[in-house]
């Protein structure tokens, strides 16, 4: 029996190619080689290192590709450490667990054209998304790639430049190319997508913003923002068997919040309806969301997966 | 009161009965994976589906940290997925709703507590399975509260062996 519940997607690093610019490409997959969670064109995983680092990376590879992720990873000598654990530390073999994949390009049926802005290391996404387009034929594309000088995942890409799909961008000897002209007008069929540093999006989402919001997409490496309820205050759990106090945020749950705060809950539906994270309430005004406990009930307990709080303080059994 | 169901009635559901069959076979090796298709899974008297996550032995799904002997194998009703696209809109393949066998004209609710055939094996119903936001999440479909009461059925096995899809399922009263 497995004392805590599994968390991540298990993948085995199965290759790792040095792909020039300090760049690695590392190729992961499932250990028994059974097909991976799906993902769109360019969406992002999660990647739990060995030194307990998260850290997010664009997957490479096309949807069709199911049997593997393959992320590049650049190495950032000054970054955070994800890069350089990535780099130095991580070998053939060596287990690594990932998160469910995020993001990347909604099928749009309508769409005949893209036109895709990266700067440097932000090409991979459209790697991926390009690999797709071309495999799947129908609509056209092109990826703006600006760079200071070098191309990176040159091998990678030649095939994309000699065919046009790729215009490369060199700022070292023209400057910062004029992000309008690059993607013309807005055009009901067509979708601009951009992937950089963030002041590179920053212009983009200026050049933009008069689009359809349908038709302009940004990869960035976060979770969507969770739908809050406008509604929804902040307040705090009162755990009476030993004294903590954990604060939960607006819009989160008591569920998630516990959990941040290192208490185990059993959980199973974490939608109110399977009773596995019962908790005694003691004092305070919980907001019952549940579908199965009784007033009678209501009256002791509540479901930590659903419930909220009407008071600033809520005291539970705990 | 309502306990048990009256003798007469159980006899006439017996005779009355049903007879089922299994249109879908799924299994994966660990929790997200998505699940495979096959034309025949080995049941495994006490443990489970060799292969699948659940199998005792293997603790390799998504709930293994919480064991539970009727996780055995799952099923689910082929006509649910009828009615989530007729009544919710929702379209949900076979291999999505992550149980192990989809049965069409097997009444599951009605067969907790219950033994029942299920081609060559016999299986004894625990619980009904309730939704989860799990596989909402690796769907990515808003499926739990349609799937609230018809989420399918919990199972420990009680005699081995093949199941094949095509095979039928009944009663064992």
């Amino acid at each position: 029996m497995k004392a805590r519940p599994i968390t991540t997607v298990r993948t085995v690093v199965a290759d790792v190619e040095e792909a020039g610019d300090r760049i690695k490409l590392f190729t992961l997959v499932d250990p028994d080689r059974w097909e991976l969670p799906p993902f769109r064109p360019g969406a992002h995983i999660d990647l739990h290192l060995p030194n307990g680092l998260v850290r997010t990376y664009s997957l490479c590879n096309e949807p069709a590709d199911n049997t593997r992720y393959v992320i590049a990873v650049k190495r950032e000598a000054e970054g955070r450490g994800g890069s350089r654990a990535l780099h130095d530390d991580v070998r053939l073999g060596d287990v690594i667990g990932v998160s469910l994949p995020r993001g990347g390009l909604e099928a749009g049926a309508d769409i005949g054209r893209h036109v895709f802005v990266a700067g440097g290391i932000g090409v991979t996404p459209f790697l991926s998304m390009a690999r797709h387009l071309l495999r799947t034929g129908g609509v056209d594309f092109v990826l703006h790639l600006i760079v200071r000088d070098e191309v990176p995942l040159a091998a990678h890409l030649a095939p994309l430049i000699d065919a046009g799909r790729v215009v490369v961008h060199r700022t070292s000897r023209g400057g910062r190319p004029d992000l309008a002209s690059l993607l013309g007008e807005a055009g009901a069929r067509t979708l601009v997508a951009c992937c950089g540093p963030e002041s590179m999006i920053a212009d983009f989402e200026r050049v933009t913003a008069s689009w359809p919001a349908g038709n302009v997409h940004v990869e960035r490496f976060v979770a969507p923002p969770p739908i809050i309820d406008p509604n929804a205050k902040p307040f705090t759990l009162s755990l009476a068997r030993t004294g903590t106090e954990i604060q939960v945020r607006a819009g989160q749950t008591m569920l998630a919040a516990l959990q941040e705060g290192g208490v185990d809950i059993a959980t199973s539906c974490c939608g109110g309806i399977c009773g596995a994270c019962k908790v005694g309430w003691i004092e305070g005004k919980p907001v019952h969301r549940d579908r199965i406990l009784s007033p009678y009930e209501r009256e002791r307990y509540l479901m930590v997966c659903v419930a909220g709080s009407d008071a600033d303080r809520l005291v539970l059994d705990l | 009161m309502l306990d048990t169901v009256s003798a007469g009635s159980a006899q006439n559901a017996a005779q009355l009965g049903w007879t089922g069959v299994v249109r879908f076979l799924h299994f994966t090796p660990r929790a997200f994976l998505p699940m495979r298709a096959a034309e025949q899974i080995n049941l495994v008297a006490g443990r489970g589906i060799e292969g699948d996550r659940y199998m005792i032995g293997n603790e390799e799904g998504f709930y293994s940290h919480k064991p539970e002997e009727g996780r055995q194998v799952t099923l689910f009703e082929l006509e649910t997925l009828v009615a989530l696209k007729r009544d919710a809109g929702i379209e949900l393949r076979p291999e999505e709703h992550r149980r192990n066998v989809t049965v069409e004209g097997v009444p599951l609710n009605h067969l907790v507590g219950r033994r029942f055939w299920l081609g060559e094996t016999l299986l004894e119903a625990t619980r009904l399975s309730v939704p989860c936001r799990h596989v909402e999440e690796i769907t990515g479909k808003a499926i739990f509260d349609p799937l609230i009461n018809r989420s399918g059925l919990n199972c420990k096995i009680l005699q081995g062996g093949v199941v094949k899809v095509g095979d039928i399922v009944r009663n064992a009263a």
